[in-house]
């Protein structure tokens, strides 16, 4: 269409059902629209987004030679493609759509205001109107994907999306910052609720993301720095120094020798004694260490913090292995990846804040990862459940439900549920029903959610098993001091009658919170947190995996409490979306981004700092300093046109003229003035 | 043969009243008022019960703080404020340090109280004590056995109160005053003589 024409403007009013119909007059608001400058065709139907309601922009668009297109209705972050993808259909450029949220911003928050929802949507649609008269035509622009991808965090979200990616023929850094793959799931002893041993089903994974070609385990590693954008991020890593080199790490290295092949005889020798966080601290391990027997990659790791660089273990490795090197130090990578999963886990809350629960204070009471190194096979005392206290047997093991959890106090109260600790306290009860005869089991609780597949049944077959379940949550634990035993304080709420239970041994079902540099990530690449730190998905129904950073995706416990299932499902959905864009090859990026005026501008070089994004650079052109962009780093938030003393920075489609437009229509006809 | 239902049985009907859910007793008011008096959010009470099984007084006695944070919800005013139990909060406020929704439950007593005493519902030590701290300044004055054990631990025989400033008594006196605390202490104990 020719540049100086007149704008035609067609305005579509959605009823969107009764959400809008029911609080505004939306025939009123029609016929008001029809009363506006340059509007050519005013319409309403009772859902917009229907094949008929995009049919009605088509049409109009031919039929009265449209040069805009506005929509009044819910949210653009619902249904903006969708307008815009039928704007595209009737002819027009897609980016001359315009909506006026007169659902999300008016009808929900003015339900009981006919009159007023329906001025207020007036006003919306005239500086909807407004701007769409000055909207231009726009290119999306096309960017290369590169055909790698990462996955940050290695438990079992982490292994799985980093699996399907690498099966998907992509190839995936798999980054881990403890020397083991395996996470939070690999200290488990059994899984609710089938009572699968969570190691015989992990390990399998775990070989199999050591040893997918595809997959570049990232072991003991950090990410350091993060560059770019969708289809090109940049990453630093940040391999911390471990001490040992496997037979590859030799080759490359130049060394003589085979590396490290997991032998163990450096610990046996190293004098160095440190507590095992992989069991919560309660078992030793030397200073050269494996976290436990199935650790991938099988490779010895030196805690530099604690090492005294006797040499002992350089020694008994030998030079026909020659693994080990005490002078190692941290070196860099630079990685480039398409996009980006994040599945940082969690960590439990510090419990011992509540005091009145006697964590750390009193020896017998323990948390529920705690339990689950005690009872597992492989853990510090071999399976056998001992009280910390005395290595006696407890025969009455209290169970803590919501400790923490659905809190909303200061301090370590979290106020959300944290979905799997019924279903373990549960699980921890069987347990102990099962290895010790004759104990019993009580669960305090609030109420029990057993909501999964095979979840209340499970419930069902504990109760029926002889768990004792008193509902109330408790309010204190005290310790007698020279038993050692416990007395749980709770009221028997169905019963209303305070009881104070005898306990050898209690079990705090603590609530879990993000990884403490879960932030310094989140911040690395740029995702957004919800209130209680968890990251933030890009919407919690529709797109669960997402972020607002495109090319991020979200997997597991990072994202809000998940049991395995859930993490599982999780990561697979992260993994197809984030291999969507990297078998396409190329993404296109809304063309939001600034443009500088070089005429007008002066190359003071003052936005460069501006930008959160860093896009912008100063270029030598034409023996002057010009402003330029980077284009598809560009996130189009305005903040270097807003400060740009010249006025030399345009955002596109959202053009100084535009914004001015709509501040005008909204203040001069009102007042009766003039445009 | 079918089974007359006895309906309009009063003796039956009173029973089956037993077995709703109070809704007819509610008062909605007195919801509010509590809410209002107490300026905490006892609707929020989803009866955990952390706040009986912190109660030092729950033990012993029949008082379940928890019965009342449910009476403030569902508006049982008679049921509430008629309950002896009322009285036996010790406002050591452990409720309130503990509960889970930031609730204070020993608020709520103390409005609960003050509803009653609109009521003209107290118990008579209550009221007495009213009387002595009118009086003398002292919820528990001072007495020989006390003023004999505070010489032996080399104490003055009356502590540094009205106790040794009689003449404060007159401003206590004139802040119940104007409550008409004691004119109501006072009524009330002779209405019940």
């Amino acid at each position: 269409m020719a540049e100086n024409q007149e704008p035609r403007i067609g305005v579509f009013i959605c009823h969107c059902g009764t959400n809008i119909a029911g609080s505004l007059d939306v025939n009123a608001v029609m016929e008001y629209a029809r009363s506006l400058p340059n509007v050519v065709v005013a319409d309403e139907y009772q859902y917009m987004c229907s094949t008929p309601g995009q049919n009605k922009i088509i049409d109009a668009e031919k039929d009265y030679d449209l040069t805009g297109v506005v929509v009044a209705a819910c949210s653009p972050r619902l249904h903006e493609p969708t307008f815009r993808t039928a704007t595209a259909e009737g002819g027009l450029n897609k980016f001359r759509f315009e909506m006026a949220n007169i659902r999300d911003q008016n009808s929900w928050v003015h339900m009981h205001d006919w009159e007023g929802a329906t001025e207020k949507a007036k006003d919306q649609v005239r500086i909807a109107v407004a701007k769409a008269r000055l909207l231009e035509d726009l290119q999306p622009k096309s960017v290369p994907v590169e055909h790698a991808a990462m996955v940050v965090g290695a438990g079992v979200g982490g292994m799985q999306a980093a699996l399907d990616l690498a099966n998907a023929g992509i190839k995936t850094y798999l980054v881990e910052k403890d020397p083991t793959i395996g996470g939070r799931m690999s200290q488990l002893d059994k899984t609710f609720p089938t009572l699968d041993c969570s190691q015989c089903i992990l390990t399998p994974k775990m070989v199999d993301a050591g040893r997918h070609p595809n997959i570049i385990l990232e072991t003991y590693t950090e990410v350091e720095n993060v560059e770019g954008y969708i289809g090109n991020f940049d990453i630093t890593l940040r391999k911390k120094a471990r001490g040992t080199r496997d037979g590859a790490e030799m080759v490359a290295a130049g060394l003589e020798g085979s590396g490290c092949n997991g032998c163990g005889d450096c610990a046996s020798v190293c004098p160095v004694i440190k507590p095992n966080p992989f069991e919560m601290g309660m078992a030793p391990r030397k200073a050269i260490y494996i976290y436990h027997p199935q650790v991938m990659p099988l490779q010895y790791t030196i805690d530099f913090d604690a090492c005294v660089k006797c040499g002992l273990c350089k020694d008994i490795c030998g030079t026909e292995k020659n693994a080990i090197d005490l002078e190692m130090t941290d070196s860099l990578e630079k990685v480039k990846v398409g996009c980006v999963i994040l599945a940082t886990g969690y960590d439990l809350i510090p419990i011992e804040d509540k005091t009145e629960w006697g964590y750390r204070r009193y020896e017998n009471v323990i948390t529920g990862l705690e339990f689950e190194r005690l009872i597992c096979a492989s853990g510090p005392t071999g399976g056998h459940l001992i009280r910390p206290s005395d290595g006696e047997t407890p025969m009455k093991v209290g169970f803590v439900l919501c400790a923490g959890s659905r809190d909303n106090t200061g301090g370590v109260g979290k106020p959300y549920c944290s979905r799997f600790c019924c279903m373990y306290s549960l699980k921890h009860a069987h347990q102990i029903m099962e290895k010790i005869p004759g104990a019993v089991p009580y669960l305090f609780y609030m109420d029990i959610r057993s909501f999964g597949k095979m979840y209340e049944e499970f419930y069902y077959r504990i109760q029926n098993e002889g768990a004792k379940f008193i509902r109330g949550r408790v309010a204190a634990i005290e310790e007698d001091p020279i038993t050692k035993n416990l007395y749980v304080q709770t009221e028997d709420t169905l019963l209303g009658r305070p009881v104070n239970v005898e306990c050898n041994l209690v079990v705090l079902a603590a609530a879990i919170q993000p990884k403490p540099d879960a932030e310094r990530i989140r911040q690395m690449f740029g995702v957004s947190k919800s209130q209680d730190g968890w990251y933030l998905e890009a919407h919690p129904k529709l797109n669960p995996c997402g972020t607002t950073t495109a090319g991020i995706f979200l997997a597991g416990v990072c994202q809000g409490p998940k049991d395995i299932p859930d993490t599982v499902a999780q990561a697979e959905g992260a993994a197809s979306a984030a291999s969507i864009p990297i078998h396409q090859g190329e993404v296109q990026l809304e063309p939001y981004f600034a443009q500088c005026v070089e005429d007008l501008c002066a190359g003071c070089g003052m936005c460069v700092p501006q930008c959160p994004y860093g896009a912008l650079s100063l270029i030598q052109k034409d023996d002057r300093q010009v402003m330029t962009v980077t284009e598809a780093k560009c996130k189009g938030c305005g903040t270097c046109g807003g400060f740009c003393p010249g006025g030399a920075i345009r955002m596109q489609h959202f053009t100084s003229p535009q914004i001015c437009a709509q501040i005008d229509s909204f203040l001069l006809n009102p007042l009766g003035g003039e445009e | 043969m079918a089974v007359e239902k006895n309906y309009g049985n009063p003796e039956l009907e009173s029973r089956l009243k037993d077995t709703n859910y109070y809704t007819s007793d509610s008062n909605k008011d007195f919801s509010d008022r509590v809410r209002e008096l107490s300026g905490t959010i006892s609707h929020m009470c989803f009866q955990c019960g952390t706040c009986t099984g912190s109660c030092p007084s729950a033990p012993r006695s029949s008082y379940r703080i928890r019965k009342f944070m449910r009476r403030a919800v569902l508006g049982l005013e008679d049921e509430a404020l008629t309950d002896p139990d009322l009285w036996l909060c010790t406002t050591c406020y452990s409720c309130s340090d503990r509960c889970p929704r930031d609730i204070l439950p020993t608020d709520v007593i103390m409005a609960m109280r003050n509803l009653a005493f609109e009521r003209d519902i107290v118990p008579r030590n209550f009221l007495k004590t009213v009387q002595l701290i009118y009086n003398t300044g002292h919820g528990v004055p001072n007495n020989d056995v006390n003023r004999a054990a505070r010489e032996k631990l080399g104490l003055p025989r009356d502590p540094p109160t009205t106790h040794s400033y009689p003449e404060y008594i007159e401003g206590i006196q004139k802040i119940i005053d104007h409550y008409h605390l004691k004119e109501n202490a006072d009524r009330i104990l002779a209405e019940g003589e």
